[in-house]
């Protein structure tokens, strides 16, 4: 099956250098990867000193970073990322609710105080069943039920597997909140909190940025980052590697600092996925929370954290 | 984090500011100034992409609160060599949100890079209204990776330094084998890293079959030196056809419940307007009998 | 029938202008609807915020209230149209009443949803970007349908009755006359134009109620249609039109009354009415009933985990109070009242009335609130005020305005419009006394 060139474009450029393309140097291999000759050069070189010490010139388009990635449009906002399908692992074995990833995504995406796209749930299945903490993010759902019952199309799957939210759009009609088993939507009751200059850009579904009042948000994989090459701000912030993210397609997830092969990582882990019964097919997977070296200290329920809210 | 106690604590500021204010009323305005300031750290850290692109990641952060934070809108000033002369001015530039910025070594830098196999990079930042001057430095010795494959999917790596205006191989410094990938790059096998014998160099066996690659199995595979203390960061990278011809599919242009607005099902549509069209003509039929009437009124 | 009694029967219906007391009412009415407008201006300014919905709680009373206009709504198919058909005569004086219900409480079930939406000057986006697969665009198409058949229901019996308004040119004033020839000139009591009316009224008559019975199959799919529990019900479709069967029939049990003590129509709207319609509110009241049991009883028996503290919020838990009054209140209490002969009388029928619709009206906040505050994942990293729902004061003041408002239509419009069809009166009463002869 032939992949969208044109999408894939929008990784390259942000790889830094493609081997081939320099001028002099690295031996040219026979088998040269697909993506490199889809780079159609921008015809802008930037000259640069190379290590030999020898004058080189690249085409601007090679380099990273082009800088501040222009702002993808509403149209290519809504279809996606062609020959991507985005995942999460979440690793519940190492979350000890430090909260950074809260503290980021509120940070990044100027999320009306006191809401939150991430929770961190202090979970106990049953009585004699063990405490663990488990974040939860938008499933971005194969099957959403937000989606469906979204009538003006206001919330949207993407082709790589995003679920987004275009705030322009959104009647706040709040059935998508009801729709949705994980309860992971937010919705802006009033004009949201946030900075003038933040409030005054123009929305955009990926950065979900700025959040508008009468709207919902939440959680949306960051693909503003993706596209940057970078990682959502949650995975990035965890002190822990709890989130890892990647695409299902190249088969690997990572947390930054650690790359797994996904599929062998939940086959090791046995990795699942919330409310299966639901048939939603969520695109986050948690890995249980076997073999913990901390303990489980639930400050929401000695009290310590009654005051703040 | 007790947000509830802040009040509290910013009462507390403000009493002490007026204190300070009474007593240095006459002597210093200044004073209340100075006070607020924060020490910058600036970040250098050296890349060397296929020894071809070389550039170099300026960070800066500052502890506030205990904690380091990124700080954006920083200006610096990047000099080659470790005395900051305007000669030796390679670039300047600004941090971003993310508290960094990327600055490709130019040609001008050309003449002093061919002085030694060391070099020096030095950021310095002027003051600001919040932060206080800052300066930031690193220091590197030139060397470059060469990378290659072998039968039965072997990968060689070789990490060369400049000796005496030589590349000379070097021993005893750890890479890491990778396959690239989005986000991050995937080892080729279990090893985490690999040293560099006599030779310079590391021998590592590919072990992620069946890895979907591209369309035609091809993966690009690289061979990195990663933040080192003398090399900085260092990589290279062949592509290879070892991979599994990468089979994508999706359902976004499906007809489902689940799909954008004129992609509904077909037993959805033919309901939907089937009913609608047969409860809407019984309408309009009876708006014209209305008609009618009105017809036979007039008569 | 000699002419004099046709004269009687017209000068008994007639629309009557406002005495005190329906001055005072419309007065009363009209307070409580810019009560209603004053709120919502504050909810256009400030947000959602002024409400007490939040992100668990997401959908309060609006949409309760919407259940409950959609629900009351169905009554004009009800009466109008399978006493029709079955060729029921003694409801003739009833199918107005029922069918300006009908079309008031549609209006305003319409009116609150864009209350409800975060983003009413959005409303537009629902014809531009509607997706066909959202329940919300089938409730958007069925309300719009059901209101224009409600309409000419209304409209087709009124023709005659315009006529004979007509001709009081002096009692009508300039306005109402200008109206009822705009309305109705053209009617000439044509035997022709009365085929087609007839024939018009049955199409109708047939065609509302599959329409009826979807706008209410398809409010009860916004519910359905999720997996939350309490809502994730296949029963759900048939529990919501029981419910509007009862809860309509209810609603025209006090208009009756009403409109019998104000307008002195003792000798059209009689006795016998309540007691038939009496019998009618307990069988309705039973089979509600029966769709309860299956509702609370069935998952209360396996008791699953995610419904668990759902139903037992309901049956001793926080809910209990409520969901209590509302049980006895609109079902069990008026059984036991209509059971019994004399209480089919016109005051305890009334009363039974009034207790349906009450009751009701807080089933329907039953069925909204305590599920949402029921998530599958626990209610966690939120704000304190957001575990709870406790309508504000602007939601009940929109809330009560629209039902004023709904009202106040209803009032206007039997003001303006003879509320027992003047015409079928006078054909039903020969058709009595030609059987009489025989
Ligand atoms: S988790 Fe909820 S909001 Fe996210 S895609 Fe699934 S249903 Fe939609
Ligand atoms: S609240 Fe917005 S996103 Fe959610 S269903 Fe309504 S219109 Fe769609």
């Amino acid at each position: 099956m032939k992949i969208n060139q044109n999408s894939r474009r929008d990784f390259i450029a942000t790889t830094l250098v493609a081997g081939a393309t320099l001028a002099g140097c690295a031996t040219k291999n026979p088998f040269t990867a697909e993506e490199i000759p889809d780079v159609k050069p921008s015809g802008e070189m930037v000259k640069l000193l190379s290590v030999d010490g020898e004058i080189i010139e690249v085409d601007k388009a090679f380099l990273k970073p082009v800088p501040e990635l222009p702002a993808v449009m509403n149209t290519a906002a809504r279809e996606g990322i062609a020959g991507k399908k985005f995942v999460m692992v979440i690793d519940l074995s190492r979350c000890k609710s430090v909260k950074k990833c809260q503290t980021a995504c509120n940070h990044m995406h100027h999320i009306h105080p006191g809401q939150n796209w991430i929770k961190v749930y202090p979970m106990q299945e049953a009585e004699h069943t063990a405490p663990y903490w488990q974040p939860t993010t938008c499933m971005h759902c194969d099957e959403p039920p937000c989606v469906k019952v979204c009538p003006v199309d206001a919330t949207f799957k993407r082709k790589d597997g995003i679920v987004l939210i275009d705030s322009d759009r959104c009647i706040g009609c709040r059935f998508c909140m009801a729709a949705c088993p994980y309860s992971t939507r937010v919705f802006n009751w009033e004009e949201p909190k946030i900075a003038k200059e933040i409030a005054d850009k123009p929305y955009s579904c990926e950065t979900s940025v700025p959040q508008k009042v009468g709207t919902v948000g939440k959680c949306d994989f960051c693909p503003d980052m993706v596209r940057q090459g970078n990682l959502p701000h949650c995975v990035s912030a965890c002190p822990n590697g709890v989130f890892m993210f990647g695409d299902l397609l190249e088969d690997t997830v990572t947390n930054g600092s650690e790359t797994f092969r996904f599929s062998e990582l939940i086959k090791d882990k046995a990795g699942y996925r919330l409310m299966e019964d639901l048939g939603t097919k969520p695109s986050v997977y948690y890995l249980p929370p076997v073999n913990r070296n901390f303990p489980f200290e639930n400050k929401v329920e000695s009290g310590e954290e009654e005051k703040k809210a | 984090m007790k947000p509830y106690l802040k009040p509290k604590a910013m009462r507390m500021k403000n009493i002490f500011k007026i204190i300070a204010f009474v007593v240095y009323l006459i002597p210093t305005v200044l004073l209340a100034e100075t006070v607020e300031k924060n020490t910058l750290v600036l970040g250098v850290k050296y890349y060397n992409d296929n020894n071809a692109v070389q550039h170099l990641v300026i960070s800066a952060k500052s502890k506030i609160d205990g904690k380091f934070q990124k700080i954006a809108n920083i200006a610096v000033k990047v000099f080659i060599t470790s005395d900051a002369d305007k000669n030796n001015l390679i670039g300047t530039g600004i941090t971003s949100e993310r508290g960094e910025f990327i600055l490709l070594i130019p040609p001008a830098a050309k003449t002093e890079w061919a002085k030694s196999a060391t070099q020096n990079f030095v950021a310095v930042s002027a003051a600001t209204k919040l932060y206080e001057e800052a300066r930031g430095e690193a220091t590197i010795t030139k060397a470059k990776i060469k990378i290659d494959t072998a039968d039965g999917k072997i990968v060689n790596a070789k990490l060369l330094v400049l000796t005496d205006s030589v590349w000379k191989p070097m021993t005893g410094v750890e890479m890491v084998l990778a396959i690239k990938r989005l986000d991050g790059n995937l080892n080729i096998s279990e090893t985490a890293t690999y040293t560099t014998d006599s030779a310079g160099a590391v021998t590592g066996e590919f072990k992620r079959d069946s890895l979907p690659g591209d369309s035609k199995g091809n993966l690009v595979l690289l061979a990195n030196v990663i933040d080192n203390d003398i090399y900085g960061n260092l990589s290279a990278e062949i592509n290879v056809p070892w991979g599994k011809p990468l089979s994508y599919t999706t359902n976004y242009n499906h007809r489902s419940l689940f799909a954008r607005r004129g992609h509904s099902p077909f037993w959805l549509e033919f309901l939907a307007y089937g009913i609608i069209i047969a409860v809407w003509v019984v309408i309009i039929y009876l708006v014209f009998q209305i008609k009618k009437i009105v017809k036979l009124g007039l008569e | 029938m000699d002419k004099l009694r046709e004269d009687k029967i017209i000068a008994d219906l007639l629309p009557q202008e406002f005495g005190k007391q329906g001055k005072i009412w419309v007065v009363c009415l009209l307070f409580f609807a810019a009560l209603g407008v004053f709120a919502y201006g504050r909810q256009l300014y400030y947000g959602l915020e002024v409400t007490a919905m939040r992100d668990y709680a997401s959908w309060g009373i609006y949409i309760s209230n919407f259940v409950f206009f959609v629900a009351i709504s169905l009554v004009g198919s009800l009466i109008t149209a399978v006493l029709r058909l079955t060729n029921v005569k003694w409801s003739t004086p009833l199918t107005r009443i029922a069918e300006i219900i009908a079309v008031s409480a549609i209006t305003f079930a319409s009116l609150i949803i864009i209350v409800d939406m975060g983003r009413p000057e959005r409303f537009y986006n629902l014809f531009l970007h509607g997706r066909l697969q959202s329940p919300i665009i089938w409730d958007v198409i069925v309300i719009t349908t059901y209101f224009f058949i409600s309409l000419l229901l209304l409209y087709f019996p009124l023709l005659p009755d315009l006529k004979i308004m007509i001709g009081f040119k002096e009692r009508n004033g300039k306005w109402l006359q200008k109206l009822y020839v705009f309305l109705g000139s053209f009617w000439k009591n044509k035997a022709e134009q009365f085929k087609i009316t007839d024939k018009a009224i049955n199409i109708l008559a047939i065609a509302i109620i599959p329409v009826a019975f979807s706008i209410h199959t398809v409010t009860s799919w916004l519910f359905a249609t999720t997996y939350r529990p309490g809502w994730d019900s296949t029963n759900f479709g048939a529990y919501f039109i029981s419910g509007a069967f009862l809860v309509g029939a209810g609603g025209v049990v006090i208009a009756m009354y009403i409109f019998r003590t104000h307008y002195k129509l003792e000798k059209y709207i009689t006795d016998d009415h309540f007691d038939r319609m009496g019998k009618v509110l307990v069988l309705l009241a039973l089979l509600y009933l029966y769709f309860n049991f299956n509702e609370f009883l069935v998952p209360a028996f396996k008791m699953k985990k995610s419904e668990e503290d759902h139903l037992l919020g309901l049956f001793t838990g926080e809910f209990a109070p409520i969901f209590w009054f509302a049980i006895f209140t609109s079902m069990f209490i008026p059984i036991f009242i209509l059971l019994f002969k004399k209480g089919r009388k016109p005051i305890p029928a009334f009363i039974a009335g009034i207790l349906v619709v009450v009751g009701s009206w807080f089933k329907r906040f039953l069925i909204v609130t305590p599920t949402l505050l029921h998530p599958f994942l626990p209610m966690h990293d939120v704000p304190a005020n957001y575990h709870h729902y406790i309508p504000s004061w602007e939601e009940w003041a929109i809330a009560g305005g629209s039902l004023a408002g709904a009202l106040l239509v209803i009032t206007f419009f039997a003001r303006i419009f003879p509320i027992i069809p003047i015409h079928e009166t006078i054909l039903e009463t020969e058709s009595h006394e030609n059987e009489k002869h025989f």
